[in-house]
């Protein structure tokens, strides 16, 4: 009787993508194959009575030239041979073997039958274009929360001039059937008129309707630019507790859109964002540390499919930022009123809202000038209170002291812009360790407009040649946990043996890369996601490998937050046993990339000097 | 059978045999390239290790040559027992149910029999799957002439025995000795799936020995791993 042995089917069952296949079709791919022990004495022969089928290596080391691109280090679970099927042209296969070991062939016509299983194909396109197999991050349903509000408004708002009577408006707000009207001057947003204004003061007051609608009309309504995101206008409509949010143009102001809280409900499917919500609404300390210290229940039981996790970084930075204005309010009211005006800046993963379980605070102030002692002592309860009150919400002290509480944190904008001049000024790689957290900055709360100031005059100082050369030879220092024949190197000295530090080794080098080349072209916005959305063409990094690192990111920081959820902890150390076989593939390409766009911004900051 | 290179059960065959290190090779196979031989492996799994007494309870094999295994030659078949199983439950994940249900071994040893001329057998620890076949075949009334064989098992001792006075225990178990070829763990104790771990096993250890590929079986024989026996009747 003919039959199949069970090792060769275990080998294929764990072998993404055939993993996926149904037991019949895997057990008739098993049949047909053909096992080869590769070694050095034999390849030749066996590579021409094998030609044009597909090799998947099960043990051994091999360099491999299949396609018209370089030579492949592969080992265990890698495949060869697959681009002269695909593309249908003969590639010759050159093997070198660097220790012999057991190679699976496929007869090439089962091959192509198995391409019409779309996992299967995506994954070998993936695979041959040596990009990352992004269909997880494409099908993630909280994709829409990273979609800029430009992508979302469906229309035009319906606004009206603040002329009009408020019989006029009404009448307007009927005919289109909104619940909202936006009230412009100059064709600038003025004002916004609800159903609720309508009811509440005009109706209930009897109020005349021929008086201008100006009269009823909320003015200096909250707003959002076009930029931003689906998920930043949530955060701001949850914060304030409105529901009609106007959408302006960056430049001109000039309204653009509107987003409704029933447009949110029609997106939304499962809401992480709840706790934003409860937290706004804190009146005192204790209630505030006693929702945030729920934080982490809630992450846990609510973000269940990939896509919360995507967003579970901004909903952390959002939280504590949100956390931040409260304390900075709390204290206010028992101490007055700050003396000048000030920003509250975050840097580092709060800033970059990559923010995870295990972060700790990194926090300064800026302040408009240098304060005289009194108004010294102010900043410093100021700092003294909300760092404290940040800790007692969870969010760690920071071990490396940068935090406001630090006189040396809290500087007046002059003494900001000096710090970078210094910086840029002696970049030695120690320096580059210390001050490399503050390039990732984000206003908190206090004075945008100061934090913008400071950011303005900075930007050209951080362009400069030598000064990014220096960086990215720092970005450089460390790399991707693949040996050279690409097998995974495990972090040394811990207790679970494949542990990888997906931070340092990986989304580290990620968002190094990225400031890089946001500073090359004067960005300012701290977060990686938004930076590689935003870097010009011709910024140096093609869109496609600004895609490709933005996939890479969304996969690498899902598995950080499964991690760190699923096994309770608050580490980066994820263990390779714990991720699924196609995972397995998707995080060597993803190192792969990393190490190319590594190399690439080495070349191109630093005239390949490492 | 011709049997003008066969040994015979005269007195010259038993020096022939004697002269040669236990092993007479057929003239017209000994001089056959081990490079592209094509090649059987075979596993039985066993109700005991006694030879005299022990009852076959499956029985796999796969075909293979020049480093390239047939995955669609694998053959496996259960062969029906009666008595005491002994551990080989315990051992081969096969019931007295499993085993009440399969071929009678003359199916299984039939479909073999064709493979002793045109085959090289590859056996780890050949002495006693072979001492119980010559049993079996002789009480089904079948019989081969010439088997060819290769042992794993005693090539790795060769092997070893350069390395080590003593060999260190458990040094020549099928597992151990792929761990030593760096050859991915395989699921043991299925006789199919011991036979392709054994044809793997040779695989390895032939090219780390014949690099160049020009021995023939002849020239193998020092390593004791070469062995041409009759099977099914008594011919010593």
């Amino acid at each position: 009787m003919s039959a199949t042995p069970q090792q060769v089917l275990d080998f294929l069952k764990t072998s993404a993508p055939f993993d996926v296949l149904a037991d019949d079709v895997l057990h008739d791919l098993a049949r047909h194959a053909r096992l080869i022990y590769l070694a050095a004495e034999n390849q030749k022969q066996l590579l021409q009575e094998n030609a044009d089928r597909l090799f998947l290596i099960q043990s051994g080391q091999f360099s491999v030239k299949d396609s018209d691109g370089p030579e492949r280090h592969l080992s265990e679970g890698d495949y060869f041979g697959f681009h002269s099927i695909i593309d249908s042209v003969s590639h010759p296969v050159e093997v070198k073997i660097d220790s012999p070991g057991l190679v699976y062939c496929f007869e090439p016509d089962a091959f192509k039958a198995l391409l019409t299983i779309p996992e299967v194909a995506n994954f070998f396109e993936g695979t041959k274009s040596d990009a990352l197999q992004n269909q997880a991050v494409q099908d993630s349903n909280s994709m829409w929360l990273y979609k800029s509000l430009s992508e979302v408004i469906e229309r035009p708002p319906v606004s009206a001039d603040i002329g009009l009577s408020v019989q006029q408006a009404a009448a307007l707000m009927s005919e289109n059937n909104v619940s909202s009207l936006l009230i412009t001057e100059s064709e600038k947003l003025a004002g916004i008129v609800t159903d609720r204004d309508l009811r509440n003061r005009v109706v209930a007051t009897a109020l005349n309707t021929q008086l201008p609608v100006s009269a009823i009309m909320t003015d200096k309504p909250a707003m959002i630019t076009h930029n931003r995101t689906m998920f930043d206008a949530m955060a701001l409509m949850s914060e304030r507790n409105i529901h009609h949010l106007p959408v302006v143009d960056r430049v001109t102001r000039q309204p653009v859109g509107m987003v409704t809280a029933s447009d949110i409900i029609r997106h939304q499917k499962g809401n992480v964002l709840f706790i934003i919500g409860e937290l706004s609404k804190a009146q005192n300390l204790y209630e505030l540390t006693r929702l945030s210290w729920q934080m982490p229940h809630y992450l846990a039981t609510h973000a269940k499919r990939p896509g919360d996790y995507d967003i579970a970084g901004k909903v952390l930075a959002q939280a504590t930022d949100i956390m931040t204005r409260k304390l900075i309010t709390f204290y206010q009211q028992q101490h007055g009123a700050a003396p000048m005006p000030y920003t509250w800046i975050v840097y580092g993963s709060q800033a970059r809202e990559d923010q995870t379980m295990g972060s700790d605070q990194d926090n300064g102030l800026l302040l408009a000038r240098t304060p005289n002692e009194l108004e010294a002592e102010y900043f410093a309860g100021m700092a003294e209170y909300v760092c404290n009150g940040l800790g007692k919400c969870g969010i760690k002290l920071c071990p490396g002291n940068i935090m406001a509480s630090n006189p040396e944190l809290r500087v007046s904008l002059d003494e900001a812009i000096k710090e970078a001049q210094q910086w840029v000024k002696q970049p030695t790689s120690k320096a580059i360790m210390y001050f490399n957290i503050f390039l990732d900055a984000r206003a908190a709360a206090g004075d945008v407009e100061l934090f913008r100031k400071m950011q303005m005059a900075r930007a050209p100082l951080l362009k400069q040649k030598m000064f990014l050369a220096a960086l990215a030879r720092q970005a450089n220092s460390d790399s991707v946990p693949l040996s050279m024949f690409q097998k995974f190197v495990f972090e040394k000295g811990h207790t679970v043996k494949d542990a990888i530090d997906l931070k340092i080794k990986a989304i580290a080098i990620i968002n190094n890369l990225v400031r890089l080349y946001a500073l090359d072209n004067g960005l300012t916005m701290p977060s990686t996601l938004a930076r590689l959305a935003s870097l010009p063409a011709g910024a140096g990094l093609s869109s496609r490998d600004a895609n490709n690192l933005r996939d890479i990111w969304l996969f690498l920081t899902r598995l950080r937050w499964r991690h760190q959820l699923h096994n309770k902890v608050t580490d980066n150390l994820v263990s390779i046993s714990d991720l699924s076989s196609i995972e397995k593939h998707q995080l060597k390409a993803a190192f792969k990339a990393i190490d190319r766009a590594q190399q690439a911004a080495v070349m191109k900051f630093s005239g390949g000097m490492s | 059978m011709s049997n003008a290179s066969a040994p015979s059960l005269s007195w010259w065959g038993r020096i022939q045999r004697w002269m040669s290190g236990g092993t007479l090779l057929p003239e017209d196979r000994k001089h056959q390239m081990l490079r592209d031989l094509p090649l059987l492996a075979i596993d039985l799994e066993l109700t005991s290790l006694d030879a005299k007494k022990s009852k076959v309870t499956s029985i796999g094999w796969v075909e293979g040559k020049a480093g390239s295994i047939d995955v669609s030659s694998c053959y496996y078949e259960v062969v029906r027992a009666t008595g005491d199983l002994e551990q080989s439950p315990v051992i081969h994940g096969l019931t007295a149910e499993t085993i009440a249900q399969g071929v009678h071994v003359k199916e299984a040893l039939e479909k073999l029999i064709p493979y002793a001329q045109s085959h090289v057998w590859v056996l780890h620890n050949a002495g006693l799957d072979l001492a119980v076949l010559d049993r079996v075949m002789a009480a089904n009334k079948l019989h081969i002439d010439n088997v060819i064989t290769l042992d794993t098992l005693k090539l790795a001792v060769y092997q070893l025995q350069k390395q080590h006075e003593v060999l260190p225990p458990n040094s020549a178990t099928l597992t151990v000795c792929r761990q030593r070829h760096h050859l991915p763990l395989a699921p043991a104790h299925n006789a199919l799936d011991d036979a392709m771990a054994t044809l793997q096993l040779w695989f390895a250890q032939y090219y780390s020995l014949d690099p160049k590929g020009t021995m023939s079986i002849q020239d193998f024989t020092h390593t004791q791993a070469v062995g041409c026996r009759n099977l099914g009747k008594i011919d010593n």
